[in-house]
């Protein structure tokens, strides 16, 4: 029984290391209402000058920490006011994107900078441990505790007690009253991520020096879970992240002493779904509040759609319908497969989130929920490779849209939370469900794409195969767009409040909008297990859900035509600068800011 | 000559010349270009370091290939693209690689999905897919271009297995492995030997490879009463689970496989990985002739650092891709029969290898059961920690 | 060619059976009781209006008997039929439509749309009321567009144009241009317009012409007088006190979540407890002006 103690101590521990970071997420969010996706990198940045403060330039620990600190909160100020600033009366979407663009930035150019391989960080601290239940812990497990529940208690007292404090708690509440009451809004803000990034950068350093390791990865792992922290916690509240850390820790610890090591991951998604559907606010903040302000301004940037000529429409229709027929190696159009198959991922994705405003960080679990039916069937039960295609849409339209329904009663940055987190439960339960899956193993040998018994092999067959399913779900969905549902969709991105008024269920039409999407998805997925005869639970992840969501944006939310032409912009392009290769991401990243910053509405405009 | 109108003459000259260009290139492609390969494996994304790993063995081996003479006096180059391990762009990729001429072989890819999503496209073409770190079993099922000379995790388990049971006497295992394809397909080989040689599995743990804590996971080993602790990792995981493991009160004897072998894992895991028992493939005083030329070439173009094995891996594929043309010429065919004529190759972690044509693998890697003492990677002389 | 309202059969009068009626309906906000046991009737046909000084809780009366909020205690009755509590989906397929009070126009749809979306619960043929499959049903009969469909959409749309026709041309010159790109107030207009092809029963409107300029309220008050002249039952919220007095049937004054007195416009005006509250809480300056008498 004694073990119940040392798990309840190692949760204590990792929690305190989520509620770090987690502490930084609820300051800004407090001020801005933002969840600040590259909170993660910053914690990075930290890690990587503390390495250079230690290893190169030798300074002793107090030192280290100041320069960690004020060098990681410089790094926070100029993210404000050069990515955040400028969108700070553009559409709510804006800055979600814009934090995940710079989230890649600061990643790549630290991976440039230091290359990928992990290195050590020791700590500067005696090695001296102290026993505690059956393990151990030692000084720096006490500096973490000590810099988690200081910070939380500083910043506890200087919103309290200062001025500036109580200036940003006003810009909190009430930003535009703020500012007619003379708080230098601008400042407030400044101040806020300066101290949530030299938070952020310390912690980053303390962690590496911790585990005495310090590598890129790092990244994505700390926003993640201090995401789910903060949530859980109460976003906005400080003490509640530091609670929601703890509680996260201990969840995990609890589901790996039960369940084992493998479900870890499982049990913090569920926690965060579980807190978002039960009680959104958060579990250490009131539930009972105020309803919230009538929203105003509208969720997408307001656009003048270019509108296509049908004659332009039809000849790159047949440019691309006859390319084959041309001297074309396969390699154009391997990458044009990729594009189509992308492009029915992206107008998935540019309906959801662009015609109904959800926007969805975890569509790529729709492709493996696609890719995995179609394969199973194709293989044990030997169903016509072109069935299972269709089957693998419906179970992803089905099954999908059962598992994002839980995020349809949230709003704003909620739903993109909970979406990343339903897809990151989808790939956990692909690895874990190995009766069904295969698990890590995957499943081997698909059979190859084949239509009436006719195998598709070789480039320019499933070139057309791809492009005409592609061609299809677009004109089916230009046509849903036309209709009374496509007027439905918008109206409830626009003001689901009004949409409600007039007899709108968003129940209803969200579901609709998923079950269509999930189709497109999953037939996407499907073609690709058919055609990559390997997949697991790898194949589909987060990265190309962002991917997607970039070439939405790009395109223009809710354009169709916009997500094809994005699908081969940001799937062609690179191939053809395959020289860049290692600033791929970065570009990416850039892409993201720049558009953001200075076309919101893409390159064809919103609809 | 009447009816040739100045259209036809202009058009005429235009098609031999370029017909020209196209004969004299093929030509001059025999004499000085080099012979190129095709690299399909992660410069970007999470597995970056192994292909920046990847280049610096092959770049080794291809300085010592050109001052041999090269391939009967052309040079051999290699031109990598990166496909991050994903599935999608190692599939472009190859489609890219078997539209060139001038690529004969491919080599890669890293992850077992990125390389086995390519296989069908390089099958068709006709040409050689050369794995030497995707370690799926099926691999090399994908058809008679694949050949791999990855460790297949039957040969290399067992003798783990061995070590740790047989020489170190440990009775009651747990057994912690990378939930991935690789770490599963070691850890179900290992436990079969393990208990083939009489010791009892009391737990296994999977876990994902970013992965920072492990507290927990060795709270549960502790409370199955382990005498030794059994780590399928590689060499960021292992450090942290060594480390963490003595964090929590576990004093166990930790015996890994090769893939901790690094110089990384002493600089991640510092104290606590001391006494670590490893099986690998080769070690840094293996007095092997083909090892000493391995390590003291990459400390004399790389600073004084030591290889590990990735490097190793690429070094030797690269020396083997050079054997192979020897043989085989600059045919894709050929090339791919000639994967079956060449024998005893020297290899550092083959020692002398030859391919078997059925499973088109090589068997019998060599092994050393090596400790970590006084922070370096030394032999075993046997004695009990 | 049917008008957009449904005219009822009732002619106004003092005893008219009760359309709408509130019974002790009471919303708390922690320590705030922003709307305190109200009492209301309505009958058909009736214009009443809410008046009283900003924070009163109107609003948020408002949103109770719509569904957008809940109440904590207290009931609703329309046409003798509880509602309490129902989604305000539900409400809007019973034939409440309401104005908002910072307007709330779809903003990247345009003026069409918007007002389509006012007809939504009339849909019938590309709706089937079936359990269970009835929104796949949709799905598929908005892609496959059958003839029936295509004609309900054409009548609504002609329907639409008519209700455009009301605003002059105000609106339909501008009949495809987004909602966002309107003057403030045809974006109130064109709310109304999207109420008015819900085809309501009754319709809620909250402060119509905050922030339009004399001429344009003159219009807003000739078109509430037309509606209620066609037999709409309309419950009004505004501050410009000569609308009110104009249009109303019955005024109610509500004042920190109570209601401090009901009754015809006139006596209403001269009510001490009522001058009490404006004073107290500060009377705008035009509404002072607007009590001086009426020309």
């Amino acid at each position: 029984m004694s073990s119940w103690l040392d798990y309840t101590i190692n949760g204590l521990i990792v929690g305190n290391v989520y509620a770090l970071v987690a502490v930084g997420l609820a300051l800004i969010f407090g001020v801005s209402r933002l969840i600040n996706f590259s909170q993660g990198s910053i914690y990075l940045v930290g890690a990587y000058i503390g390495w250079v403060a230690v290893v190169k330039l030798q300074t002793p620990l107090p030192v280290t920490i100041v320069l960690v600190a004020t060098l990681a909160g410089m790094v926070g100020l100029i993210v404000e006011r050069f990515g955040l600033r400028p969108l700070q009366n553009s559409v709510r979407i804006a800055p979600l994107l814009a934090t995940i663009g710079i989230s890649f930035v600061l990643d790549q150019i630290v991976m440039l900078i230091f290359s990928p391989n992990p290195r050590a960080l020791p700590s500067q601290l005696p090695d001296v441990r102290f026993q505690v239940g059956g393990g151990t812990i030692g000084p720096l497990d006490l500096l973490i505790a000590a810099v988690g529940v200081t910070s939380a208690l500083l910043l506890f007292l200087f919103l309290r007690y200062s001025k500036l404090g109580w200036a940003v708690r006003a810009t909190a509440q009430d930003r535009d009253a703020a500012m007619q009451m003379g708080v230098d809004v601008n400042r407030v803000n400044q101040a806020v991520f300066g101290i949530a990034a030299a938070l952020g950068g310390v912690s980053g350093m303390l962690v590496g020096m911790y585990y005495n390791q310090i590598d890129t990865a790092m990244s994505l792992q700390a926003t993640l879970k201090g995401v789910v922290a903060e949530v859980v916690g109460g976003a906005g509240s400080v003490p509640g992240a530091v609670a929601g850390g703890l509680l996260l820790g201990l969840v995990e610890s609890y589901g790996v002493a039960l369940f084992g090591t493998s479900y870890r991951n499982l049990f913090a998604f569920l926690l965060l779904i579980s807190v978002l559907v039960l009680r959104p606010n958060g579990l250490f903040v009131s539930a009972r509040q105020a309803p919230p302000e009538p929203l105003t301004g509208t969720f997408v940037a307001p656009s003048r759609p270019v509108r296509l000529p049908p004659w332009a429409l039809l000849i790159a229709f047949a440019v691309f319908a006859l390319l084959p027929l041309f001297p074309v190696s396969s390699y154009v159009l391997q990458t044009l497969i990729n594009a189509w198959l992308f492009g029915m991922l992206a107008l998935s994705l540019t309906l959801v989130a662009g015609t109904v405003g959800q926007v969805s960080l975890g569509h790529a679990a729709l492709l493996a929920i696609g890719a995995y039916t179609s394969a199973l069937l194709s293989l044990s039960l030997s169903f016509p490779v072109g069935i299972a295609i269709i089957c693998g849409g419906l179970m992803s339209a089905a099954l999908g849209t059962l598992l994002i329904s839980p995020s349809f009663r949230l709003r704003g940055h909620y739903v993109s939370i909970a979406t990343l987190a339903i897809g990151e439960i989808v790939s956990l339960v692909i690895l874990n469900w190995e009766s069904v899956t295969h698990g890590p193993i995957g499943v081997v040998g698909i059979p190859p794409l084949s239509l009436f018994g006719y195998e598709l092999v070789g480039a320019p067959s499933v070139y057309w195969f791809s492009f005409v399913v592609m061609v299809l779900l677009a004109l089916l969905q230009v046509r849903l767009l036309a209709s009374h549902i496509g007027r439905s969709f918008r109206a409830i991105r626009d003001d689901d409040v009004a949409a409600r008024a007039y007899g709108l269920s968003l129940n209803r039409y969200k579901s609709l909008a998923f079950i269509f999407g999930g189709f497109a998805a999953g037939v996407s997925g499907g073609i690709a297990a058919h055609l990559y005869s390997y997949i697991n639970h790898e194949t589909f992840n987060t990265q190309q859900s962002i991917l997607a969501l970039t070439i939405v944006i790009l395109g223009g939310l809710g354009n169709v035509a916009g997500a094809i032409v994005g699908s081969v912009a940001l799937v062609g392009l690179p191939e053809v600068f395959r020289i860049a290769a290692e600033y791929r991401i970065l570009i990416y990243g850039m892409v993201l800011l720049l558009l953001v910053r200075f076309r919101p509405q893409g390159l064809l405009g919103t609809i | 000559m009447s009816n040739i109108d100045r259209r036809s003459l202009v058009k005429g000259s235009f098609a031999a010349i370029v017909a020209g260009a196209m004969v004299s290139r093929t030509a001059l492609a025999d004499a000085s270009e080099p012979i190129l390969l095709g690299v399909s494996g992660p410069l970007t994304g999470p597995n970056a370091q192994y292909g920046a790993q990847w280049k610096q063995g092959f770049d080794l081996a291809l300085d010592e290939i050109h001052a041999a003479g090269g391939i009967n006096g052309r040079k051999l180059a290699y031109n990598f693209e990166d496909s991050q391990s994903d599935p999608r762009q190692s599939v472009a990729i190859a489609q890219k690689f078997v539209s060139d001429p001038r690529i004969v072989m491919e080599l890669g890819d890293f992850s077992s999905p990125a390389s086995m999503a390519a296989s069908p496209i390089y099958q068709r073409a006709g040409l050689v897919q050369f794995g030497f770190t995707n370690s799926h079993p099926d691999f090399t099922k994908g058809g008679d271009f694949m050949w791999s000379t990855s460790v297949s995790q039957a040969d290399e388990q067992p003798l783990l297995a061995l070590y740790a049971v047989r020489h170190l006497g440990l009775k009651k295992l747990a057994v912690l492995h990378q939930n991935t394809d690789w770490g599963r397909t070691s850890r179900d080989y290992f436990v079969n030997a393990a208990k083939g040689y009489g010791a009892d599995v009391v737990i296994t743990e999977g876990y994902i490879a970013d992965d920072r804590d492990f507290r927990s996971t060795l709270v549960r080993v502790r409370d199955a009463n382990p005498d030794g602790l059994i780590l399928i990792s590689y060499y960021s995981d292992g450090a942290l689970i060594a480390r963490q493991a003595r964090q929590v009160g576990l004093k166990q004897t930790i015996c890994a496989a090769s893939s901790v072998y690094s110089p990384k894992f002493l600089e991640l895991g510092g104290e606590a990985v001391e006494d670590v028992h490893l099986g690998t493939r080769y070690f840094p005083q293996d007095p092997r002739p083909e090892v000493r030329k391995f390590i003291d070439g990459f400390k004399a173009k790389y600073g004084g650092q030591e290889p590990d094995a990735f490097n190793a891996y690429a070094y030797d594929a690269m020396n083997m891709a050079a054997a192979v043309l020897r043989i085989g010429g600059t045919d894709r065919r050929a090339i791919r029969d000639a994967f079956a004529k060449v024998h005893d190759v020297p290899m550092v972690i083959f020692g002398s290898a030859t391919f078997d044509v059925e499973s088109r693998r090589i068997k019998g890697a060599m092994n050393a059961e090596l400790v970590i003492r006084k922070g370096q990677f030394t032999l075993w002389d046997g004695k009990p920690t | 060619m049917a008008g957009p309202i449904e005219a009822s059969a009732s002619a106004s009068g003092a005893a008219d059976p009760v359309f709408l009626s509130l019974r002790g309906l009471t919303r708390r906000f922690g320590g705030l009781t922003a709307v305190d046991a109200i009492d209301l009737d309505l009958g058909e046909g009736e214009l009443v209006s809410i008046i009283g000084p900003n924070g009163a809780g109107k609003t948020t009366l408002f949103n109770l008997v719509t569904g957008l909020d809940r109440p904590d205690a207290g009931e609703v009755r329309l046409d003798r039929e509880v509602i309490t509590g129902l989604s305000p989906e539900t409400l809007a397929s019973r034939g409440i439509a309401r104005t908002f009070q910072l307007g709330r126009v779809f903003g990247n749809l345009s003026v069409m749309d918007n007002v389509l979306i006012g007809a939504h619960t009339r849909l019938r043929a590309v709706k089937p009321a079936v359990p269970l499959i009835g929104p796949l049903l949709e799905l598929v009969l908005a892609l496959v567009r059958p003839y029936s469909v295509k004609s309900e959409e054409e009548r609504l749309r002609e329907e639409v144009r008519g209700i455009l026709a009301r605003f002059g041309d105000r609106l339909l010159p501008r009949i495809d241009q987004p909602a966002y790109s309107l003057s403030y107030a045809n974006r109130r207009r064109v709310e109304i317009a999207r109420a008015l092809a819900l085809a309501p029963r009754l319709l809620l409107l909250d402060e119509p012409t905050a922030g339009m300029n004399p001429s344009e309220t003159a219009e807003m008050q000739a078109l509430i007088a037309e509606l209620k002249a066609e037999g709409l039952t309309i419950l009004l919220i505004e501050h410009k006190l000569d609308m009110v007095m104009r249009l109303s049937d019955r005024v109610v004054v509500m004042d920190e979540g109570r209601k401090i007195a009901e009754g015809v416009g006139e006596d209403v005006r001269k009510d001490p407890k009522v001058i009490e509250a404006y004073l107290g809480h500060g009377l705008s300056q035009a509404a002072m002006d607007e009590r001086e008498p009426a020309a």
